[in-house]
């Protein structure tokens, strides 16, 4: 029973990705106020292992920056102390063996790792255990946990979905010879003013 | 989990286990210099936080002769005992001091995160004295305070401002507060702004500023903020999320926030119109909320720790105003930049609300003043001459752009708007009966002529005309038809009670007005975040002598009961279309309701409140 348990366990934590939408987010910093009361105990969102950048107005985005748990990390490759380790796919600091030399830190390339005055080991997600709170209190949804192989799926859509809208379907009317993409289709009919467009068109078409 | 009492440094306090920081920064610009002071449990149990310490530190500096832009002025930034904290909306911050525009007592509030930061960097309050005598900026490092040159950030714009400051001082998780240019051409009411678009609008703080030769203050906080029982108050804010989150009309507001109160105010017919001389727009449907979420919204904005994100981040992508990139509007700023000026291109209220952020003058006074001049331009109580030769018209974009650049920069017609409506009287006295103010402060986007209950809110707000003093016009417009006056008083009373409170605790009032949350559950976040067991009642009661020390501050700088009025329009002017058309107060019926006003608050026939009252504020 036991064992299974712990099999179960192990497979969550493999397979599952914490994931951001940088476009949902509103830049509350819920996220980091939770994070910082789970792990540390206090109020204090200097002290999380997640944090929101804000970009304005060139460009506009609000981007919650946590580490991707990287399969190879740059952060443990750079650690003098091999002090980093991955368990159950879970990127982890044991804090006895680091020195705190920031090396990790600033090795990082997406900065994730987190430095506070108080504290002499870097600050790193360790995805809560396998129950991020930051997840669970984004009232925009802007941060997810989702099986692994569904990353990028958000892109695949997108992709997909702007080669159908362009792509043209042609057609015959009373004898003449009619084009109609899908980006001119809404639910329940054809968008107004694109049909005038194509009453245009179908016009000179019969002159 | 219980916090350690060595973190509390009130000293000799007895029942402050939590939440108070015991510290208040004060600044001497005069001097170069800066000291903490510590305040007892007494004072914090009394005026709470944020804009209770803000009144009562302005009160006992306040002496006579001394004129608002005078450098023996003071400014105090104080943001509430549970900003920071997790708790719903708790980015708010007060902005107290006395007033430029209206020589009276005066609060403005900001959201965002900069309050947040104080509160980190280890104080309650900031008060600021004195004036510099280069022109400069304040940098706040936790317990390292500098006020350092800003000759380079001179005539720059706000958001300019934030972006170079952040890059030389090497850190993009700082929070600034700034002025534009008009808060250093001294203009009545320029805003400070922080975060590019969060400002502490009215009432012309920026200008303080800009007297006190500050360009803008930078603070980097890192501290723990003291919490007594955590896990009360994760229990307690747990719920408070979710209890929002589940709300039916979470969706819309983090969708259209404020903005979806403007097809709601026209179709109850409270909109500003034309200088408010009407109150319903036939264009609102061309600058609603739905024509910013499908044609101009590219991302959310919200304060700290706040699910409702009501910030709406705007772009302008086609059209002369191309490129225009601004947070907002909200429904304010919409209705007085569009509907009030007869704008009816959305397009043209983005690039308004843009400029005015960025030059740093408050929206609904700058909306309201260009109404006025446009309105008097049409009637022919102004010459083309008077308004430097620009053909006014209503909705006339280029025109209105114009004239918001000229009162930053007060040039020609403009030096006399940047005065506000006192100096606009002064210079043309004809305009006196269409400038909708109260005490000097223009009037907020809601009509007070519809009700009765706005109006009198207007009337007797301790700041001029603003609408968060008591936002009572849609419960009287849905449920109180029928009431009878004492019942429409007392409920302008009670906002004017609790809406305090919300600025005394550094919490935003719209998760409890628009989603229904509770009040009473402040009085248990206030409780989990400081040990101190106060019920509601308890912190309504210390709110109420709030605004009797406000009054008493206002009286002391010559407010009678003649300045208790609503605007003229209010008496004279009927609503001239929509579904109020025709209505207007009698000025009889006002003079009775505002007696039993003062009488329900305990105040004599002048509106002076009772020895008793002024002894429990500690100014008798």
């Amino acid at each position: 029973m036991d064992q299974d348990k712990d099999r179960e366990q192990v497979s969550i934590s493999q397979t599952l990705a914490l994931t951001i939408v940088p476009e949902r987010c509103s830049g509350c910093r819920t996220c980091e106020i939770v994070c910082a009361i789970h792990n540390n105990k206090v109020n204090n969102p200097k002290k999380a292992r997640i944090r929101v950048l804000s970009l304005y107005p060139h460009p506009v985005i609000k981007m919650p920056i946590v580490c991707k748990q990287c399969k190879d990390p740059k952060c443990m490759e750079s650690c003098p102390t091999d002090a980093i380790y991955i368990e159950n796919g879970i990127v982890k600091i044991n804090n006895s063996e680091c020195m705190g030399c920031h090396a990790c830190v600033v090795s990082c390339p997406f900065g994730a790792i987190y430095v506070h005055a108080d504290l002499d080991e870097p600050i790193k997600c360790e995805l809560c255990g396998g129950d991020p709170q930051c997840v669970k209190a984004c009232p925009k949804n802007a941060i997810i946990y989702v099986p692994e192989h569904t990353l990028g799926q958000a892109n695949r859509l997108i992709d997909t979905l702007k080669y159908a809208h362009l792509k043209e379907m042609e057609y015959f009317e009373h004898g003449v010879k009619k084009k109609l993409s899908y980006a001119q289709i809404e639910t329940g009919g054809l968008r107004k003013d694109k049909t005038k467009a194509e009453q245009k068109e179908g016009d000179a078409g019969e002159q | 989990m219980l916090v350690s009492s060595d973190s509390i440094s009130i000293a000799g306090s007895v029942r402050i286990k939590g939440g108070y920081l015991g510290k208040i920064l004060h600044i001497d610009l005069m001097a170069g210099n800066s000291y903490v002071e510590k305040y007892d449990e007494d004072f914090a149990l009394k005026y709470i936080g944020g804009r209770g310490f803000g009144a009562k530190i302005v009160m006992d500096n306040l002496k006579d002769g001394v004129k608002p832009l005078d450098p023996e002025n003071i400014i105090v930034i104080a943001p509430g005992i549970l900003s920071g904290l997790y708790v719903p909306s708790s980015g708010k911050t007060a902005f107290v001091s006395i007033s430029p525009l209206t020589g009276i007592y005066a609060d403005s509030n900001m959201g965002g995160m900069f309050g947040v930061e104080i509160r980190q960097a280890g104080y309650d309050a900031l008060v600021i004295h004195g004036r510099a005598k280069e022109f400069s900026y304040i940098w706040i490092d936790d317990d390292v305070v500098e006020i350092r040159d800003a000759s380079k950030y001179k005539g720059m714009k706000s958001t300019e401002t934030e972006r170079e400051l952040k890059d030389d001082l090497c850190d993009e998780a700082i929070k600034i507060a700034t002025i534009g240019i008009a808060g250093e051409n001294l203009v009545k009411f320029a805003c400070v702004n922080s975060e590019w678009s969060r400002n502490a609008g009215r009432t012309g703080m920026g200008a303080i500023f800009g007297s006190k030769n500050i360009k803008a203050i930078a603070v980097r906080g890192t501290k723990d903020l003291p919490v007594y029982d955590m896990d009360k108050l994760v229990e307690l804010s747990d719920k408070a999320y979710k209890s929002l989150h589940d709300h039916p009309m979470m969706k819309i507001w983090q969708e259209e926030g404020l903005m979806s109160v403007l097809d709601y105010a026209n179709t109850l017919g409270i909109i500003p119109t034309h200088n408010f001389s009407d109150a319903h727009f036939e264009d609102a449907d061309k600058i609603n909320g739905e024509v910013m979420t499908s044609r101009h919204k590219i991302g959310d904005s919200a304060c700290y720790s706040c699910p409702m994100a009501c910030g709406n981040i705007c772009l302008v992508k086609s059209g002369k105003y191309a490129g225009t990139v601004t947070e907002g509007p909200e429904y304010e700023s919409a209705a007085m930049l569009g509907s009030n000026v007869g704008i009816n291109d959305f397009s043209a209220v983005l690039r308004g609300n843009y400029l005015c952020d960025e030059l740093g003058i408050d929206t609904i006074t700058s909306g309201s003043m260009v109404a006025t001049l446009i309105e008097g331009y049409e009637r022919g109580l102004l010459t083309l001459e008077d308004v430097d030769g620009i053909a006014l018209s209503w909705g006339d974009d280029s025109s209105i752009m114009l004239l918001l650049e000229k009162i930053a920069n007060r040039d020609g017609i403009g030096d006399v708007l940047a005065e506000g409506p006192y100096g606009v009287i002064k210079k043309f006295p004809q305009l006196a009966p269409i400038i909708s103010h109260v005490k000097g402060m223009d009037q907020s986007a809601y009509d007070g002529r519809v009700g009765v209950t706005m109006a009198l809110a207007y009337a007797t707000s301790d700041i001029g005309a603003h609408h968060t003093r008591a936002w009572t016009i849609a419960k009287e417009l849905e449920v109180g038809a029928d009431w009878t006056l004492e019942e429409k008083i007392d409920l302008v009373i009670y906002h004017q009670t609790v809406r305090p409170l919300f600025d005394m605790l550094g919490v935003c009032r719209l998760p409890w007005i628009e989603l229904g949350f509770d009040e009473n559950t402040y009085a248990d976040f206030y409780a989990a975040a400081t040990g101190v067991e106060f019920t509601l009642d308890d912190l309504l009661e210390r709110s109420k002598t709030l605004y009797d020390l406000t009054r008493a501050i206002n009286l002391r700088l010559g407010v009678t009961r003649a300045d208790d009025y609503p605007p003229e329009r209010t008496f004279n002017d009927p609503i001239k279309t929509g579904p109020h058309a025709g209505e207007h107060m009698d000025r009889d019926f006002y003079e009775h309701m505002l007696d039993v006003y003062y009488e329900r608050r305990g105040w004599d026939k002048e509106g002076r409140p009772s020895e008793e009252q002024l002894r429990e504020c500690e100014v008798l």
